[in-house]
C-alpha cells in the first residue's frame, strides 16, 4: 500500500499486484453473485441440521403435497410437503449436501487422476504422451451419461457408487488441459534452470510446473463440479443415483414429475435451486477464469 | 425410434387423424401405457393382454362379473363324468372372424396346444392343469386334466380361450400376434406390434353372456407417459384412460369435466420376508418375532387412505378376499410402533438392524414402506430393480424383505396366490411344508368344504407366521369423457362390450 499524494510516483510504482488482484475480484460481477450463492449453499449444506424446520425423513402420510406458503400453504411447511408428507424445505437442505458433496469429491478424484495423466504426458513427452493421449480419446468417445447408467445398473445405485463412478469418468477435461498446460511451461527457462542444477523430476514438477499451471486446474475442477452435479440429479432422476430415503434433488424432480400438470411447484423448486447451483459454480468458475489469466495483466 | 419409422409412423398419424372424432364417427380411443409384446393371449403376461383376449376371443365358459355365476360361452354346458375329466356340449353356429366355423376340432387343437409346454405358452400356470382334450362328436369334447383341479371351470372363464385350429395351424403365436382371429365381440383390423391396435365391432357376434358390442370402433394407442395421455385426454383426441395413478384421478375428478370411475382390483400388494433364512441363516427374519415387528410397523391404513385411495381395503391375508376360499379370520397386526419395537428388542434387535429391501413397482409406495420400516429402527437399503431381475433374484437366493404384488390373473381362487406361493417353489420365502401340505389337499380336493377348511389353515398360520405381511388391494382409476358410459368390474379388464356413447 502505497497511498502517496504524488501522482508521479503513484505513475512509477502503480499499484501493487494485490491491488490489481482484488480490483479484478471485486469488479467481476459473476465471480461475485457466483461466490456468494455457493457460499450460501455450502453454508446450508454445512449447518443443515440446524437450518432444517423439520427432520427430512419423517414422513406423515396424511399431509401429502401440501402447497408452499406462496400458493396459499402454511407456514408450518414453508416450501410445502412432498408425496409422502416430508418437510420440503429439509429435503431441500438435506438434498443440497449430496449434491455439493457429490461434485466436489467427485471432481477431486477426476481431477486426481486427470491430472496426473495430463501432466506426465506433458512433461515426459514421447511414448508416455501417446499412451495417455490414447487414453484421452478412448475416454471421449464413451458417452458418460451411457457408461454411468451402465455401471450403477450393475452395482445398484447409492452414494459411494455414484461418486465412484462419476469421479472415475470425469477426468477427461482434466487430462486434456494439463497436458496442454505443462507443454507450454515445460519449455520455460526455469524449467530448464532446474534441470541444470540437477533437480529431480518429482521436483521439477511440484515445485516449478505445478504452481504455474494450478490456476487451469482451479478452473477445470469448478467446471467438473457442476457437471458432476448435474450428472448426479440425471441418474437420479432416472432412479438410478442416490436411493430414497436419501434426499436429492434429482430424485425430487422425479418424484414430482407425475403431478408436473397440476402441482408444478413440486418440479420448479428443486429445479430452480439444482439450476442456482450449478449457475452459481459456473459463474466463478468463468470469473476465476478471467480474474487469473494472464492476458487481463495489462 | 418415432423417426426411423417415418412410413409407419405416417400412416398412423393418418390414420390417427381420421378417427380423432370420438363419438360422432363411432371411434372409442384408448390409451396403453406399456407396450403389448404379443397380442396372442398365450404369449404375453399382462394386463393389456387380457383385455383384447377378452375382446378378441371368447372362453368356453364365462363368469358374470357382477355375480360371480358360471354362464356357458362357447361351450352350452358341462358336467364333470370324474375328477379329472370334463365333458363339454359346444354351442352351434359360431363362426370365427375369418368365417371357420367353432367346433370340437378347434376346441382340441388350441388345448393340446397349449397344454403341451413344449409350445412355449408364456403363462404356464394358466393352462398346465390340462392334459389334453379329445373329441367326443362335432359339439362334444372332453378335457381330460393332470390331476384333480377344482379351479378348472375359472381357468376355462378366463385365460384359457378357443383358437381356430386351421388358421392358428398355420399362423402360429407370430401370426396370430399380427393377424389375430378369434370368435369375440370385437375384430382385429389393425395391429402395429406394441404400438397401435384398432378393433372393430364383429357383426356376426354369437349370443354371448358377455353381451353383444356397441361402439363401433376401438382405437387403442400406446402412450406410455401418463401426463401424455392426459394432454391428449384435454384435446379430445382420447376417449379413455385407465391405470390412472390414484392423486390424478382426484384433480381430473375435481376439474369436473370428465368421467372417474374407481374399482377395485384384485391385485393384493405384500412384503415377504425371508422366513426360511434363504439370504443366510442368520437372516434377522427368520424371527418370527421379527416378522410379527414388521407387520405391526406398517400403517395399513394410512397407506390405504393416503396413497392407494378409491377401493383400495386392508388386507390381512395372503389372498383378496372375494377368492375362493380366502378365510378373512385370520391374526391382523394393527399399527403399533412400540410393540415393533418390543418385539425387536425381544428378539435381540434393540437398536434396529440393517437390510436390504427390494421393490420393483410403485416406488412411491415402496418409499412409504421402507420409511415405516425405518421408523422402528430397520435401516433399509432400498434397492428398485425390474420385475424381471428381482423375479430371478429371488427365485436364486431369496431377498430379505421384498415388497411384491399380485394380480392372480383375476382368477377368483385362493389356488391362484398362496398355493403360487407357498408350495415350496422357488418363489416360496417361507418353505413350511404343513402349509404346503394343506395347499396340496386344498388345491386337489373337489368338495369346496375341504378345500375351504385346508386354505384356512394354511391362511391361518402364514398370518400367525407372519411370513406374508399382507398390506392393501390395488385399485384402478379409469377415466373418460361425458360421452362415454361404461362402469367398470373389480377385475381390472376392460369390457368394451360394456362401453356405450351417451
Amino acid at each position: 500500500m502505497t497511498q502517496t499524494a504524488d501522482p508521479l510516483l503513484q505513475e512509477i510504482t502503480g499499484p501493487t499486484p494485490g491491488q490489481l488482484l482484488r480490483k479484478r475480484i471485486f469488479g467481476h460481477q459473476g465471480l461475485l453473485i457466483g461466490s456468494i450463492v455457493l457460499g450460501l449453499l455450502v453454508i446450508v449444506a454445512l449447518f443443515a441440521p440446524l437450518i432444517a424446520p423439520h427432520d427430512p425423513y419423517a414422513q406423515s402420510l396424511l399431509a401429502r403435497m401440501e402447497p408452499p406458503v406462496f400458493l396459499g400453504g402454511s407456514w408450518e411447511h414453508p416450501l410445502g410437503t412432498d408425496h409422502l408428507g416430508r418437510d420440503y424445505l429439509s429435503r431441500l437442505i438435506y438434498g443440497a449436501r449430496v449434491s455439493l458433496l457429490i461434485g466436489l469429491v467427485a471432481a477431486l478424484i477426476s481431477g486426481l487422476i486427470g491430472t496426473a495423466m495430463g501432466v506426465a504426458a506433458g512433461y515426459f513427452g514421447g511414448r508416455v504422451d501417446a499412451v495417455v493421449t490414447f487414453l484421452i480419446n478412448v475416454r471421449l468417445a464413451m458417452p458418460v451419461v451411457l457408461v454411468a447408467l451402465a455401471v450403477v445398473a450393475i452395482f445398484g445405485g447409492s452414494l459411494t457408487v455414484v461418486i465412484t463412478v462419476l469421479g472415475l469418468l470425469l477426468w477427461d477435461r482434466f487430462a486434456v488441459v494439463m497436458r496442454a498446460s505443462t507443454l507450454q511451461v515445460q519449455g520455460r527457462e526455469y524449467v530448464a534452470a532446474a534441470r541444470a542444477i540437477g533437480c529431480s523430476n518429482t521436483r521439477i514438477v511440484m515445485s516449478e510446473i505445478m504452481p504455474n499451471i494450478v490456476n487451469n486446474l482451479i478452473v477445470v475442477i469448478t467446471l467438473e463440479m457442476a457437471h458432476a452435479v448435474l450428472l448426479e440429479a440425471a441418474l437420479s432422476f432416472l432412479g438410478l443415483g442416490v436411493q430414497p430415503p436419501t434426499p436429492s434433488w434429482g430424485l425430487m424432480v422425479s418424484e414430482g414429475k407425475q403431478m408436473m400438470l397440476f402441482e408444478p411447484w413440486l418440479v420448479l423448486i428443486p429445479g430452480f435451486v439444482l439450476f442456482a447451483l450449478v449457475l452459481s459454480i459456473n459463474l466463478l468458475g468463468d470469473g476465476l477464469r478471467d480474474v487469473t489469466a494472464p492476458e487481463n495483466r495489462n | 425410434m418415432k423417426r426411423i419409422l417415418i412410413p409407419a409412423a405416417a400412416l398412423a398419424m393418418t390414420a390417427a387423424a381420421s378417427v380423432q372424432a370420438g363419438k360422432s364417427d363411432d371411434v372409442l380411443n384408448v390409451a396403453f401405457t406399456k407396450e403389448l409384446e404379443n397380442v396372442d393371449s398365450y404369449f404375453n403376461s399382462s394386463r393389456e393382454g387380457v383385455v383384447l383376449q377378452r375382446a378378441v376371443w371368447d372362453g368356453l365358459i364365462y363368469r358374470d362379473p357382477e355375480t360371480n355365476e358360471y354362464k356357458g360361452n362357447l361351450a352350452t354346458s358341462w358336467e364333470w363324468i370324474d375328477d379329472v375329466t370334463l365333458e363339454l356340449k359346444l354351442r352351434e353356429g359360431v363362426t370365427f372372424h375369418n368365417g371357420e366355423p367353432f367346433d370340437a376340432d378347434d376346441v382340441v387343437y388350441t388345448v393340446n396346444f397349449v397344454a403341451d409346454e413344449s409350445n412355449g405358452v408364456k403363462t404356464q400356470r394358466n393352462v398346465n392343469w390340462m392334459k389334453s382334450a379329445e373329441k367326443i362328436d362335432q359339439y362334444t369334447v372332453r378335457i381330460h386334466l393332470k390331476a384333480p383341479f377344482p379351479a378348472a371351470i375359472e381357468f376355462l372363464s378366463g385365460p384359457v380361450s378357443m383358437y381356430p385350429n386351421e388358421y392358428y395351424a398355420e399362423a402360429g403365436p407370430s401370426g396370430m400376434g399380427l393377424k389375430p382371429v378369434g370368435t369375440g365381440p370385437y375384430k382385429v383390423t389393425s395391429v402395429e406390434p406394441g404400438r397401435h391396435f384398432v378393433l372393430e365391432k364383429y357383426e356376426g357376434y354369437h349370443d354371448s353372456p358377455k353381451g353383444q358390442p356397441s361402439i363401433g370402433t376401438i382405437d387403442i394407442r400406446t402412450i406410455p407417459d401418463v401426463n401424455t395421455q392426459m394432454a391428449e385426454l384435454f384435446s379430445g383426441s382420447l376417449d379413455l384412460i385407465w391405470q390412472v395413478p390414484a392423486d390424478l384421478a382426484e384433480k381430473l375428478d375435481q376439474m369436473g369435466k370428465f368421467t372417474v370411475a374407481n374399482e377395485s382390483t384384485m391385485r393384493i400388494g405384500y412384503l415377504t420376508l425371508d422366513a426360511a433364512g434363504r439370504t443366510g441363516e442368520d437372516s434377522p427374519f427368520t424371527d418370527v418375532r421379527v416378522r410379527q415387528a414388521v407387520a405391526h410397523a406398517i400403517d395399513r391404513e394410512a397407506l390405504v387412505s393416503a396413497l392407494l385411495k378409491g377401493k383400495s381395503q386392508v388386507i390381512s391375508t395372503a389372498c383378496f378376499p372375494s377368492q375362493f376360499g380366502c378365510d378373512q379370520d385370520v391374526t391382523s397386526y394393527d399399527y403399533d410402533v412400540e410393540k415393533a419395537k418390543a418385539l425387536l428388542a425381544e428378539a435381540g434387535y434393540p437398536d434396529g438392524f440393517k437390510t436390504e429391501f427390494y421393490a420393483y413397482r410403485d416406488r412411491e409406495y415402496a418409499e412409504a414402506i421402507a420409511s415405516f420400516l425405518n421408523a422402528v429402527g430397520i435401516e433399509t437399503d432400498f434397492k428398485m430393480l425390474q420385475y424381471s431381475a428381482l423375479r430371478e433374484l429371488r427365485m436364486k437366493s431369496g431377498s430379505p424383505v421384498s415388497f411384491q404384488t399380485w394380480g392372480s390373473y383375476s382368477i377368483n381362487d385362493t389356488s391362484a396366490i398362496t398355493s403360487q406361493f407357498f408350495k415350496l417353489g422357488s418363489l416360496d420365502d417361507a418353505r413350511d411344508a404343513e402349509v404346503a401340505g394343506w395347499l396340496d389337499a386344498a388345491d386337489s380336493a373337489t368338495d369346496p368344504a375341504v378345500r375351504r377348511e385346508n386354505y384356512s389353515k394354511a391362511l391361518k398360520k402364514i398370518a400367525d407366521e407372519a411370513y406374508w405381511v399382507p398390506m392393501f388391494s390395488y385399485n384402478t382409476n379409469y377415466v373418460f369423457t361425458p360421452e362415454v358410459t361404461y362402469t367398470p368390474t373389480p377385475d381390472e379388464v376392460l369390457r368394451f362390450t360394456d362401453m356405450d356413447w351417451k
